[in-house]
């Protein structure tokens, strides 16, 4: 809501400046948003008086002036206006002075405008932000002393934008945030005097409230021969100030009163309401009307409408009809000012789609009370400004006066919960500045009886609150933390995430962050899902965005080929989150996943062979290997996989102490085309629970020999099919006493053993005894008989 | 002086001589095995040690000593020459070539940033609880004293599923589940990831993270809020930044606040970032709402707490300046690889 300074100080005197004002308010939570001085003419600009008028030589509507500015010698100004003519007093921005336009700040320099030297610029209205004349200059009273600063004439108004949070509509009006700035300040509020005529016209049947579960209060009255037209200048400045555009005199005083008070006003052209009455109705099914920017809606039951005897005129606290407002033509007005019930017109205006200043304040709720002085308050001024005369009497249909909330409130409470001394006179004083009504003052406390404009006050929470927000927020004492162990809860699965995390990151993979929501050609990228073991949204962002990703891969995919696109080629990519599935046979509803993707040069940063290296199969495989290292993983193993994701041929299923972690390879041709790389493409996608159930993490001190090892060498031939797996696995099996290690070292093709099918093989074999050195002989022995097993159960020819 | 340290004066000068000479290892090893070898200089002198009269041996023993120890810092000295000479082994150096760069992963600004907010709350007696991210209506809303028809309920602006579940707006109703399933006092953080249906740009996402914190004992006031703010922020962006608390409104709490930190790129004398009000706005938090503890059956009589929370993408950008927070989403490696 936007405030006016200069209006707001026809109900508080503000002693303060501005930026001290909007601190305050502030503060107080009334939070101010934006400031702007509007009208506001900048420091530099002064009185001065052209002295002499020379056409330019070298232009046709441009003229040199002399211009006395009060100090100095005159200066000389080029200008373009058609009245800068000598002895005229006009307001001269002076070096130095900074406009501030909406397009940014322009500030007045020496320059030189057709070769001609000018020290300043004569101003018009518009260019001082006084109004929308442009023109021709200014014209000052020629009395004023010259070098006047023209700031000092028109002192203007200041527009402070603020944010209202939603438990105080009371602060939707001048009125009612001079209400608590008179509280902030001090100093007392006061409204104008509201008078109206005498009148006692009965005007049985002006009103009929059918609907009382939507409509609490309604006031009618009638006002005969107004004359429509302009509004006086003080009304439109004032609406203008907040932004308000003038319609005519009868609306803009509905539309002032509804910003002075924060009461919602219509007014019917009286002539246009069939059989001159209105009724608070719900629509008949199917009803429609056309409201006053052209839109024609049908209504339903649901919604509350003013109609006259027939058919809707207004929708109700929303927006009036098309047929229905004050015109020019009108006469006859019914003035309204009504009390809907906040939740249907917030209903109806998020339905339909329209809102409005009155929608906004009723679906936050009205002051019961202030609709009545408001109605006289408008006919005030509408008797002021459009003349006619008052005709009927007040009709008030209502269901009662809501009772106020009387709420009992402990001192000790109060200053528990806000954790600050304040003393009992001064809580009580809070409240009595705030226009709350005090009773039954003890020691130990009080009873508030809160106004009906005051609708967020129930509880002594809601006390506590205007006692900590007044006496202010930083008048809070800060105390020293006591940390608190709380045992009862334990801490769930984030440590072991962030274990995880930092364990990938340690293998040099960068983290990334992508949205749970996918489209869906994204999500069933990973193949391992169909479309309807996706979880689908009822209300999507967009169509694109329409599912939870069931697995990280999708998304992964979307990074890996904009950074290809971006020229980033060497990647080592990785992703921890959440994924959701549908379809509990295949996983829980939210589980977590982890993505690793790897693409690119090993050494980009090196040279010659080195820069060669490009990732491959077993880097990705050594990550995880290294992955399970970290995490003291025991038992995992790797098998080999068909896996749409993957080529085939170069897939695997990770699995980690008998239950399946998930699946890496280097991905698919379909789903890796049109990548702009000559790179193979590596991915895993990992079942975090199952890799966090097995992260052991801790393990125990296991001896080792200080004895010397020996090392023996073998180098056989083989079936090209034959496994590294399989023969450490038969050597492992054989128990060689003091064997301490297998390390391949060499596999070998050349031509010969291809066409043979087969492939050579070299291991070297370290023993070594814990207690001892080992003799030659010793270790020559068992490692013969490795040989000689090796040779006939392998079927291996020993080279 | 007898015959066994002259010698042994000659042989130093002799061996000084040959090392500074030798042109290679093997001279320099040819010079061990003169001196100090099984059948060099040295031990064939300790055998003549025994024809030394008794009163010249302590002297002879202490040159003996002194010259071997010599002739072996000689042959070291020739050695660390020799070997400084021909570049150590193998190739010469040239420093400016690139080095073998070893692999170092990065964190997301994110993570960080949470694993960050975490420890800080950690310290401070804080324990990580967390909950699901598809949550009913009762525990993001109902419970949490949101009204039926409170704006933030609208499928404008929350994801609802078929099944008339939702993906949570907040991390708050962690609170609820936490509270519900144990008695008080209480004292957690949520970190976590939420969601509002808003458009991407510069500052909003489909879904963004939150950290939120509970506190609820006896006799907890705002006094402990805002020193437990207070304390992260020091702790966050050090000892110079200050909070402030505005009042605000929240359904689940009362009263509430907004608090906002002295901006830490001006140090709150104003700037661009902090739009030259000196504060940055951070979150909102308050004390626990009466309705909020009575929903989950705690009597608001004995206990009161305060709730707070952040967001952490909020967080981040600040801490490292980032301008859009799409580019927090987006994963290009020369964005990540700066953090």
């Amino acid at each position: 809501m936007d405030i006016s300074r200069n209006w707001l100080a026809q109900y508080v005197a503000i002693d303060c400046d501005i930026p001290t004002l909007c601190d305050k308010l502030t503060m107080a939570g009334i939070e101010v948003e934006a400031v702007e001085s509007a009208g506001t003419v900048p420091a530099g600009v002064v009185v001065g008086r052209i002295l002499e008028r020379k056409p330019h030589p070298d232009s046709d509507h441009m003229s040199v002036c002399r211009v006395d500015v009060g100090q100095g010698e005159p200066i000389q100004i080029v200008c373009g206006a058609p009245n800068c003519d000598a002895g005229n007093v006009v307001p001269v921005a002076t070096i130095g002075t900074v406009f501030h336009t909406p397009e940014g700040d322009f500030k007045i320099k020496k320059s030189k405008l057709r070769g001609v030297e000018s020290m300043g610029m004569m101003c018009s209205e518009k260019e001082l932000g006084l109004s929308d004349n442009h023109e021709g200059l200014m014209i000052l009273d020629s009395s004023l002393k010259l070098g006047t600063p023209v700031e000092t004439l028109f002192p203007g108004d200041t527009r402070i934008e603020v944010e209202v949070t939603p438990n105080r509509p009371d602060w939707l009006s001048m009125w009612g945030v001079a209400r608590d700035v008179s509280c902030l300040l001090d100093t007392p509020a006061k409204l104008p005097e509201i008078t109206v005529p005498e009148c006692d016209i009965p005007a049985p049947g002006l009103v009929t409230v059918e609907a009382p579960d939507l409509c609490r209060r309604y006031i009618g009255r009638v006002i005969r021969n107004v004359k429509v037209g302009p509004s006086p200048k003080w009304l439109v400045e004032r609406l203008e100030s907040i932004g308000l555009r003038s319609i005519n005199n009868v609306v803009d005083v509905t539309n002032f009163v509804l910003m002075e008070l924060g009461q919602p006003l219509h007014a019917f052209d009286l002539d246009k309401l069939e059989g001159k009455r209105v009724v608070a109705r719900r629509a008949k099914p199917g009803e429609e009307i056309t409201t006053l920017d052209g839109k024609t809606l049908t209504l339903q039951e649901r919604h509350l409408v003013i109609a006259d005897a027939v058919k809707p005129m207004a929708l109700a606290g929303v927006m009036g009809g098309e047929y229905s407002g004050v015109t020019e033509a009108t006469t006859d007005v019914l003035l309204e000012s009504a009390v809907f019930f906040p939740s249907n017109i917030r209903a109806t205006s998020r339905e339909l789609g329209i809102s409005s200043d009155s929608s906004y304040r009723y679906e936050r709720g009205v002051d019961y009370d202030m609709a009545s002085l408001a109605s006289d308050r408008a006919v005030q001024l509408i008797l002021a400004t459009a003349g006619g005369e008052l005709a009927s009497e007040k009709v008030d249909v209502n269901s009662g006066r809501p009772a106020e909330k009387v709420i009992p409130c402990r001192f000790d409470r109060i200053r528990s919960l806000i954790g600050a001394e304040v003393s009992n006179e001064r809580i009580a004083d809070i409240f009595r500045k705030l226009h709350l009504k005090v009773d039954d003052v003890t020691s130990g406390g009080c009873t508030v009886t809160a106004p009906l404009f005051r609708l967020d006050l129930e509880r002594e929470a809601d006390l506590a609150e205007e006692v900590a927000r007044i006496n202010g927020l930083d008048r809070i004492p800060e105390i020293p933390v006591a940390a608190k162990m709380c045992g009862s809860i334990r801490e769930d699965a984030y440590q072991a995430l962030q274990t995880l995390r930092d364990r990938v990151i340690d293998l040099g993979f960068y983290e990334c962050m992508h949205y749970s929501m996918v489209n869906v050609n994204s999500a069933l990228a990973d193949r391992r899902f169909r479309r309807e073991d996706l979880i689908e949204l009822k209300n999507p962002l967009s169509l694109e965005l329409a599912v939870l990703r069931p697995g990280l891969l999708g998304e992964m995919l979307g990074t890996i080929e904009r950074n290809i696109s971006r020229r980033n080629l060497n990647l080592r990519l990785f992703e921890v989150g959440k994924v959701f599935c549908g379809n509990a046979e295949l996983f829980p509803e939210e589980r977590f996943e982890l993505c690793m993707a790897l693409s690119g040069l090993r050494q980009p940063e090196r040279y010659s062979a080195e820069l060669k290296e490009e990732y491959d199969f077993y880097d990705l495989k050594g990550a995880l290997e290294s992955l399970f290292e970290l995490a003291n993983v025991k038992r995992y193993k790797f098998v080999a996989a068909d896996d749409a994701r993957f080529r085939p041929g170069r897939a695997a299923e990770v699995w980690i102490e008998g239950k399946k972690a998930g699946h890496f390879g280097e991905l698919a041709a379909d789903l890796t085309r049109g990548w702009r790389t000559s790179y193979p493409v590596f991915a895993a996608q990992l079942d975090v629970e199952v890799i966090v159930n097995a992260d052991h993490g801790r393990s125990y001190y296991v001896p080792f020999s200080l004895f010397p090892a020996t090392s023996r060498d073998v180098a056989f031939v083989a079936d090209e099919k034959l496994e590294h797996g399989a023969i450490l696995e038969f050597i492992r099996r054989s128990k060689p006493a003091d064997l301490e290690s297998v390390r391949l070292f060499d596999i070998f093709v050349d031509d010969k053993l291809k066409a043979e099918h087969k492939k050579s093989m070299a291991y070297q074999l370290t023993f070594r005894n814990a207690e001892r050195t080992l003799t030659d002989a010793e270790v020559n022995s068992r490692f013969e008989k490795l040989r000689e097993k090796l040779a006939k159960e392998l079927k291996v020819e020993l080279r | 002086m007898n015959t066994i340290i002259e010698k042994i004066n000659q042989a130093l000068a002799e061996a000084g001589a040959k090392a500074a000479a030798a042109a290679d290892a093997a001279a320099v090893e040819q010079i061990r095995i003169d001196y100090l070898g099984r059948n060099g200089l040295f031990p064939a002198l300790s055998k003549e040690m025994g024809s030394v009269p008794p009163e010249e041996r302590k002297d002879t023993g202490r040159a003996f000593n002194t010259g071997r120890n010599k002739v072996q810092e000689l042959i070291d000295a020739a050695t660390a020459r020799l070997a400084s000479a021909d570049g150590g082994s193998g190739e010469a150096i040239d420093l400016s070539l690139p080095g073998r760069r070893w692999k170092t992963g990065r964190k997301h600004p994110i993570t960080m940033l949470a694993d960050e907010c975490v420890a800080i709350f950690r310290r401070m007696g804080f324990i990580v609880a967390e909950g699901p991210e598809i949550e009913d209506i009762f525990h993001n809303f109902d419970a949490l004293n949101t009204p039926q028809d409170h704006p933030s309920r609208d499928p404008q602006d929350t994801f609802y599923f078929n099944d008339g579940r939702i993906l949570r707006t907040q991390t708050s109703p962690v609170q609820i589940r936490v509270m519900e399933s144990h008695e008080p006092p209480v004292r957690i953080v949520a970190p976590g990831r939420v969601f509002r249906r808003d458009t991407p740009d510069a500052t909003h996402g489909m879904n963004f993270h939150q950290i939120e914190g509970l506190y609820i004992d006896k006799g907890v006031s705002m006094a402990d809020l805002k020193s437990i703010l207070q304390t992260f922020a020091t702790e966050m962006y050090g000892p110079k930044v200050k909070i402030r608390l505005r009042p605000h409104f929240f359904p689940f709490t009362e009263p509430s606040v907004e608090y906002d930190f002295s901006c830490i790129m001006c140090g709150g004398k104003g700037c661009p970032v902090c739009k030259h009000s000196g504060w940055i706005e951070i979150a909102g938090a308050g004390m626990v709402d009466p309705a909020v503890l009575k929903n989950v059956g705690y009597d608001p009589e004995v206990w009161s707490g305060y709730a707070f929370g952040m967001g952490i993408e909020r967080l981040a950008m600040l801490r490292y300046r980032i301008p859009d927070l799409r580019l927090l989403y987006e994963n290009d490696v020369r964005f990540l690889e700066q953090f």
